[in-house]
């Protein structure tokens, strides 16, 4: 599932090759790599958590929902379902994403009370999910082949040295942003915030706090969206987190989101 | 339905208990509806009604999961039967009392699953009317108010990669259920069909008395088999079905000996080729569905059924609207004959649904249809507000109008306002 392969280049070649590219390459070619690690590190073969959100609102009003969240796979070769648990007129409502390196997932939604899976359209992905802050496109897996990237500088967060990456989405990848701008720590390369823009205007921030080391992933056990166009926000935390469990690829396909409603 | 009980309560106990899962839901509902206008059928205006439905689903192994759903309701009207009997087969005139919704076992290996008993089999991907959707009879006692009722079927899925293909076998057939031919959704007595059940009214005022002599189910097994692809940025099926139209044709002849006009309801064989699409567009989602359907009864018509819709969403907003048409190719039935099909009641429409939501626990829905005569239409819109985790309350105003010929048009005195409350838990 591990679809990221770094090559082992000689030293010598490795040398010529960085002092033929310019400065602006170079930082370039440094936030590629900061992310590629990000991204080796948090490789899995699966991941299983149970998701408890509120979401705020404008006014304050809080919504509590439950989700379960399958994951088979890593980043751009990944399958995930995610099936709502609480509150109990929402139980049984999924979400199917497969992801795909190169493009846009494709992502079905399932709904028990009407016995009908409904195809997610690509240009329904900036739709909010579920009256959460996050949209159907937050939902996807990122993959380091879908965006070009640019360093932005460094800058400490919540006591944390980060580098800041600008990641700029191909034009394979579909996207409402037109770029992100990711915060990515130093000590561990877990991502501790991510500005989503489109055009020049900040849309959506994703704030990671609690990161943990779990089976060697360090992984952001509370994520926190804010819509800034809405100023809302939406909390998530992740509980019975584990990686690397077995599953299976028949639980990933829209079959699997009809029978195990 | 003993029977199904014991070998599903047999194949429980042969599994470990380790791994199992167990999930259920519910809910408990309370109704109350005003109608604006009394008809010539039923002059009661004031309803109530309520309904408990349980659903559960347990997966004793891996490889095998059983589901099952019940219903108890209760109305004041005379749509719920009173005999408090449990009913499993759902062929009766009026909703049962207290009846088993769903009740199946699914096994599964690989990419196959094999579903048997009652359960839900929904075809096509339209989102409002469902030409190719043969296995889902429908609840039409509320005509615009429907909901599909389960059938007894074995059900094949095989997925492989972006193919999947669906065998359904149904050796006992379920009607849709017709509106009461004493209630407000009755078709007018001029349209024939359920409004020769009502005493004394038939086409042509005989003034002899209407005898029901009941259903003629089929006797032999229905089945089909639909393919679907998913390719990359749209995906389409095709279906093909042998079996029985769930809409009776209504038999009407007078028995001059006993002097009375005796009506049976026969299910017409119906056969049907068909196939849908969905192509999601830069600005919108293209779902089109379609269905040819051909029998070897006399007295019903040869016919192509479509829709083709649009689906849109735009901020907190969900638009899907479109066209439901049909073309006669073999003509057996009077055109002076009003349609007592839902489905094909439905068709020569322009239909719309909307949804909004104004935030995280309020929204608001419109659904309707508008004649391209402009001879009869139908609206809702409903607010709806979640009160605390468990609680929703949920305002709705129907609105009917037409002529009386046309098939939403006749219903133009059922319009009405209603209220309902539900406790999920």
């Amino acid at each position: 599932m591990n679809t990221l392969r770094i090559p082992m280049i000689p030293p010598a070649l490795a040398l010529a090759a960085a002092l033929l590219v310019t400065p602006r390459e170079a930082a370039a070619q440094d936030a590629r790599q900061v992310m590629v690690e990000a991204q080796t590190r948090t490789t899995a073969s699966s991941q299983h958590y149970a998701g408890t959100l509120q979401v705020f609102d404008a006014k304050g009003k809080i919504s509590d929902k439950r989700w379960t969240f399958d994951r088979l796979g890593s980043h751009g070769s990944s399958k995930s379902v995610l099936r709502f648990t609480d509150p109990p007129e929402v139980k049984g409502v999924a979400l199917l994403v497969v992801n795909h390196p190169d493009r846009a997932s494709d992502q079905w939604m399932w709904t028990p009370a009407i016995q009908r899976d409904r195809r997610v359209a690509l240009q329904d992905r900036s739709q909010r999910f579920f009256g959460t802050d996050f949209s159907f496109e937050d939902l996807e897996e990122r993959d380091v082949d879908q965006y070009d990237y640019a360093m932005d500088g460094d800058e400490t967060l919540n006591g944390a040295p980060c580098w800041r990456v600008v990641a700029t989405p191909r034009k394979t990848k579909t996207s409402q942003y037109t770029k992100s701008r990711v915060w990515v720590r130093k000590d561990n390369y877990a991502y501790q915030k991510v500005e989503s823009y489109i055009r020049s205007q900040v849309v959506r921030v994703l704030n990671y706090s609690d990161i943990q080391n779990v089976q060697g992933i360090w992984t952001g056990r509370t994520l926190e969206m804010t819509d800034l166009r809405r100023k809302s926000r939406t909390v998530l935390r992740l509980e019975e987190l584990k990686y690397n469990l077995p599953m299976k690829e028949q639980d990933f396909t829209l079959q699997a989101l009809r029978r195990d409603q | 339905m003993m029977r199904y009980l014991l070998v599903l309560a047999l194949l429980a106990a042969a599994c470990p208990a380790a791994g199992q899962t167990v999930s259920q839901r519910g809910f408990l509902e309370g109704s109350g509806l005003v109608y604006f206008r009394p008809t010539a059928t039923d002059d009661r205006q004031l309803i109530g009604e309520a309904l408990f439905r349980q659903e559960a689903s347990w997966t004793p192994a891996p490889w095998l999961s059983l589901a099952g759903a019940f219903d108890a309701r209760a109305a004041t009207d005379d749509r719920v039967d009173p005999d408090w009997r449990f009913d499993c087969a759902d062929r009766g005139l009026k909703r049962p009392a207290a009846c088993v919704r769903r009740l199946s076992v699914a096994f599964r290996r690989g990419g196959l699953t094999v579903e048997a008993g009652k359960q839900f089999v929904r075809w096509g991907k339209a989102d409002i009317l469902n030409p190719t959707d043969r296995f889902a009879p429908r609840d039409l006692l509320d005509v615009i108010d429907n909901e599909f009722l389960a059938v007894s079927a074995a059900r094949a899925t095989y997925e492989r990669g972006p193919n999947t293909i669906d065998l359904v076998w149904s050796p006992r057939f379920t009607p849709s259920r017709l509106p009461l031919a004493n209630g407000r959704w009755a078709i007018p007595a001029a349209g024939g069909s359920p409004a020769l059940l009502a005493a004394g009214t038939l086409p042509g005022g005989t003034g002899l008395p209407v005898v029901d002599l009941g259903a003629i189910f089929p006797s032999r097994p229905q089945a089909g088999v639909r393919w679907n692809h998913v390719a990359s940025g749209f995906e389409y099926s095709a279906s093909v079905y042998d079996g029985f139209d769930h809409l009776p044709r209504l038999d009407a002849s007078v028995n001059q000996a006993a002097g009375r006009v005796e009506v049976q309801r026969i299910y017409p064989v119906m056969r049907m080729a068909g196939g849908d699409l969905v192509w999601p567009l830069r600005w919108f989602t293209v779902k089109t569905e379609a269905g040819y359907f051909w029998t070897t009864d006399d007295r019903t018509d040869d016919y192509v059924s479509y829709v083709v819709q649009l689906e849109r969403q735009s901020g907190e907003w969900l638009f899907v609207g479109g066209y439901a048409g049909e073309i006669v190719t073999e003509r057996r039935t009077s055109r002076d004959v009003p349609l007592a099909s839902f489905e094909r009641g439905l068709t020569r429409s322009f239909l719309g649904r909307g949804f909004y939501t104004i935030d995280v626990n309020r929204s608001v829905t419109f659904e309707g249809a508008v004649r391209q005569d402009g001879r009869g239409y139908y609206g809702k819109a409903a607010y709806s507000q979640q009160l605390g985790r468990h609680w929703r309350a949920t305002t709705r105003a129907d609105v009917l109008g037409g002529e009386a010929g046309d098939y939403l048009g006749r219903y133009r005195r059922n319009s009405s306002l209603r209220l309902t409350i539900r406790y999920s838990y």
